[in-house]
């Protein structure tokens, strides 16, 4: 099981990776998240909707309410050009420390 | 997130799960809910911390919402705004007069270093005597010897009788003046130029309203008119003198004029007969300079017991000093400073009432705060909003107020005798400043009121708020019941105050002056025909008598040190007034003689003293004494009773009388019933004598009514102030009690239906304010005895503060009070029960 901290620092990342794939809505992202995961990373799905907002209004990812005629209104995501960005960063910081670790443990770079 | 934990169930209900544990294992991976309330909280926070205190997103909703309280709790809204359109317009009219008062003459241009000579002067026995009038050599003789003297003015009224044409009419408001008066005094002139008058004698300048009297629609300089026999050239016409002049006047004539006529009185040191203005250069050091000239008359003139000393132009208006001989146009700074305080005790009481209606509603309120809370409002955003809604409700009263004002403003003028106009107030320069005070004073006005209830109602707790009906209507109804208290004294003192001050106005009005004043009305002719002419009117029907003197009853101010008489003590000088009448002047006044006899018409050489003089002097038995002095030697031959001879301000002091001939002023007492008839009596006769002179007369109790202008004014304006105190506070009781008894409806309704009687629910509900306005009495007495007694200090002769003034007082504030409360009391006793608990 993957720590507490270690996946609340990692959600941001897994987040705009995630809608970086295509848009989805809440239940989606965190289904997706559990199945990539395999279990490993413990979320409750509550804790995703905060975190959804904050993006929001950080204008990496924007949202709006789509509405079919069969099926219940979802509240779809969808990440935008500053979230790509972002992303970016966030990969490319990630890639680091995944280097470091690598070097530490005596693992071959893979890339 | 419900849409999420319905596809989840779905989800798992697919993947057969019973529909109870789908929802539970649901809910069980949604996660706790407190940390996620709390992830919410801290993502959604910086969103009011963009703007902490003012979230301008939420003003239009502020606002909104304000308006919908206005609207929906009209009877509160009227009250504050009412009370606080009324504080606030006196505060408006108050500060006006105050500001004029402190103003009084700041208009010259040299008003910093413009000063007025004034004299203390020492007898023995006697407390320091000061007076306003100088010698008339003065004013050179400080040019001359000291260099901070730049420029000196004397300034000598006096007036004349105009003639042009046929028509000839003693015109009142002339001075004297010397060539430097208008450099040194800003009196802005129209036409004309004043260097011929510096350089010519009789030439003469007028005001603009006297030149448009005597020169209607034309140019007056130039022309030459007529002034008791001379002919004078109008060399300038001047705007009129502005209301907020200690000197006022209506024509300018040089003292060189005066000089002229009388050059041995050039280097007079002996008689104060005129004002003398000097103005210093500005390095000036006031004390210093004091220093030097405080000997000057003594250096001049032997036996002088005067020492002198400089007052500043600034001060001379609102001066703590009673001068003798003081210019008409006086106030007292005492007054500025009373009205002050009041003006800001109303706004107060008004304030008061505002935060009082606000916390006691606050119920109404509290839900909408529970629910702003619960939505993220933070406290300090709250407070914002209720302190904009207080400032909102103040601006209203604002505009309200600036109409009343200018509704009030012809009334106000009337009251205070001062020229305001809100046009020329607002175009001039003081406009800006006068327009951001009152906005100013509006937002004040809006934080302290809205203060209290901003910081109340903002701590209401959401859960309690949201949950309880009635919550926190207990909180802070202690404080509510101080504030009413702390009203209700403001209230009573002001009560206490006005009736102090009319009993005052009463006393002074119908004081025992030691003569008679009513029914008198008096005229001066020349002195050798006043015999004459009081002969004549002495046969006219409805005159029961006619007495002669030099001098006005009231105005006794020639008073000299150089009395002498056997016994006295020659080291000690001794200041006695002094005046001459002929026989018939004691009978006319009515007053008392005490010891000897009166004048007869064949006496000469002889004199009267008063009580207070035969005390100074030291005689037991004056009656057959000698006194010695300018008249030469002269035998007592009677004591009058004291009598008041100045204003009832100072103590009576000692006086001679003198038996004189030739006396110029004729005082006619008549019947009561001719009080219509008499002037036009007197005109008969003196157009029978003196066809060529104009005919001019005064009452005696109107004089006296003019001496006391201040307290008749001081008398009017604190009665209005009590009154609206009192109206503002009974209408903040009116909206409290209001409120208690709607909150209470229920429980009114069920006493009544267990049998209550109206008596009972009337006792219950009026007994609680009642006795905060016991309460209130209590604290009220012994402050407004303080104040009032104090005030009356300012008298030598006054009222008693007797315990009817209180009583009058405290029935007063019990018996509107008492009306206050029961209107609502008896509305809600006598209303049907089962309405009230059906509402509810």
């Amino acid at each position: 099981m993957i720590s507490k901290n270690l996946t609340a620092a990692s959600t941001r990342p897994i987040i705009l990776g995630v809608l970086k794939q295509g848009n989805s809505y809440g239940y989606l992202i965190i289904k997706r998240i559990k199945e990539m995961s395999q279990g490993k990373m413990h979320w409750s799905d509550g804790m995703l909707y905060p975190v959804l907002h904050r993006l929001e209004k950080e204008e990496l990812i924007r949202s709006e309410w789509v509405m079919a005629d069969n099926a219940r209104p979802r509240k779809y995501y969808h990440i935008t050009e500053k979230g790509k960005q972002a992303l970016m960063t966030e990969r490319d910081q990630w890639l680091q420390v995944n280097s470091v670790l690598n070097e530490i443990w005596g693992i071959e770079p893979t890339s | 997130m419900e849409l999420h934990l319905r596809d989840h169930i779905d989800d798992l209900l697919s993947e057969g799960q019973t529909e109870r544990q789908a929802f539970n294992i649901a809910v069980q991976e949604f996660g706790e809910i407190k940390p996620m309330a709390q992830e919410v909280y801290w993502s959604q926070r910086p969103k009011s911390n963009n703007n902490f205190l003012i979230n301008t997103s939420m003003l239009k909703n502020y606002v909104k919402i304000a308006v919908r309280n206005f609207m929906k709790y009209k009877f509160y809204t009227f009250v504050n705004v009412f009370g606080l359109t009324v504080g606030l317009s006196i505060v408006f009219l108050i500060g006006l007069f105050v500001n004029d008062e402190l103003n009084f003459d700041k208009f010259h241009d040299n008003a910093d270093n413009l000063y007025r000579v004034v004299e203390n002067q020492y007898y023995a026995g006697q407390p320091v005597f000061p007076v306003a009038v100088t010698p008339i050599a003065l004013g050179p003789s400080l040019l001359q010897e000291y260099p901070e003297v730049e420029r000196f003015t004397r300034v000598s009224n006096e007036d004349f009788l105009f003639e042009l044409g046929d028509g000839k009419i003693l015109e009142r408001g002339g001075i004297q003046v010397d060539e430097h008066f208008f450099e040194m005094f800003s009196f802005p002139i129209v036409k004309g130029s004043v260097v011929s008058f510096k350089e010519k004698l009789n030439t003469l300048i007028l005001t603009e309203h006297l030149a448009e009297k005597y020169f209607p629609k034309e140019d007056p300089t130039g022309r030459t008119i007529k002034l008791d026999g001379e002919e004078f050239i109008v060399s300038a016409v001047i705007q009129d003198v502005p209301k907020n002049s200690h000197l006022d006047f209506n024509y300018i004539m040089n003292f060189q004029d005066f000089l002229a006529d009388n050059p041995d009185n050039a280097n007079n040191w002996g008689s104060n007969r005129l004002y003398t203005y000097v103005q210093l250069s500005s390095a000036t050091n006031l004390e210093n300079i004091n220093e030097k000239i405080k000997g000057q008359i003594k250096r001049n003139a032997e036996n002088s017991v005067t020492d002198i000393y400089l007052q500043p132009l600034t001060d001379i208006y609102l001066g703590e000093v009673d001068f003798v001989v003081e210019v008409q146009r006086k106030s007292r700074m005492m007054y500025v400073q009373v009205f002050s305080i009041v003006a800001f005790f109303i706004l107060l009481i008004s304030c008061i009432n505002f935060m009082n209606l606000s916390t006691a509603r606050s119920a109404k309120r509290a839900k909408e705060v529970g629910l702003r809370k619960t939505i993220g409002a933070h406290r300090r955003q709250l407070i914002f909003q209720f302190l904009s809604e207080s400032v909102l409700l103040t601006l209203m009263a604002v505009v309200l107020s600036a109409g009343l004002v200018s509704l009030l403003i012809p009334s106000f003028n009337q009251l205070t005798d001062k020229a305001f106009d809100l046009t020329t107030l607002l175009n001039a320069q003081s406009g800006v400043v006068l327009v951001l005070g009152v906005l100013g004073m509006a937002l004040l006005t809006g934080l302290l009121a809205g203060s209290y209830p901003a910081l109340f109602l903002s701590s209401v707790k959401p859960v309690l708020a949201l949950n309880s009906q009635t919550v926190s209507v207990k909180q802070g109804a202690l404080l509510r019941k101080l504030l009413v208290v702390f009203q209700f004294v403001i209230s009573v003192v002001l009560i206490i105050g006005t009736t102090t001050v009319y009993k005052q106005l009463k006393y002074i009005q119908t004081a025992d002056l030691g003569y008679n004043k009513e029914n008198i009305v008096y005229t001066s002719v020349s002195g050798s025909q006043s015999k004459l002419f009081a002969d004549k009117l002495r046969a006219q029907p409805g005159v029961k008598s006619v007495g002669l003197s030099n001098r006005h009853p009231a105005y006794v101010l020639s008073s000299s040190s150089g009395f002498q008489w056997p016994g006295q003590n020659p080291d000690e000088k001794i200041l006695m007034h002094f005046m001459g009448v002929d026989e018939h002047y004691m009978s006319t006044m009515q007053m008392r003689l005490i010891e000897g006899r009166e004048f007869l018409e064949a006496d000469t050489a002889v004199v009267m003293i008063n009580q207070r003089a035969k005390e100074m002097m030291g005689l037991d038995e004056p009656i057959g004494k000698s006194i010695t002095s300018f008249y030469g030697e002269a035998r007592i031959v009677g004591m009058v009773n004291d009598f008041n001879f100045k204003s009832i301000h100072s103590e009576i002091e000692p006086i001679v009388i003198f038996k004189l001939d030739r006396l110029s002023r004729v005082y006619v007492k008549y019947e009561d019933t001719y009080q219509g008839k008499i002037a036009a009596t007197m005109e008969g006769v003196w157009n029978e004598l003196f066809p060529d002179k104009e005919y001019h007369f005064d009452f005696l109790q109107q004089d006296f009514d003019d001496m006391y202008n201040a307290e008749e004014r001081t008398s009017k304006l604190s009665t209005y102030f009590a009154i609206l105190a009192v109206m503002i506070s009974c209408l903040g009781l009116f909206g409290l009690v209001s409120y208690a008894t709607e909150q209470r409806t229920r429980e009114i309704g069920i006493r009544k239906a267990l049998g209550a009687s109206v008596k009972t629910l009337f006792l219950l509900l009026t007994k609680d304010f009642a006795k905060l306005v016991l309460l209130s009495l209590l604290l009220s007495i012994p402050l407004g005895w303080y104040a009032m007694d104090s005030w009356l200090q300012n008298f030598a002769y006054h009222t008693r503060l007797d315990i009817g003034i209180f009583v009058i007082s405290g029935i007063a504030a019990l018996a509107i009070t008492f009306v206050t409360v029961s209107y609502q009391s008896i509305r809600a006793s006598t209303s049907s029960p089962v309405k009230a608990l059906r509402n509810q």
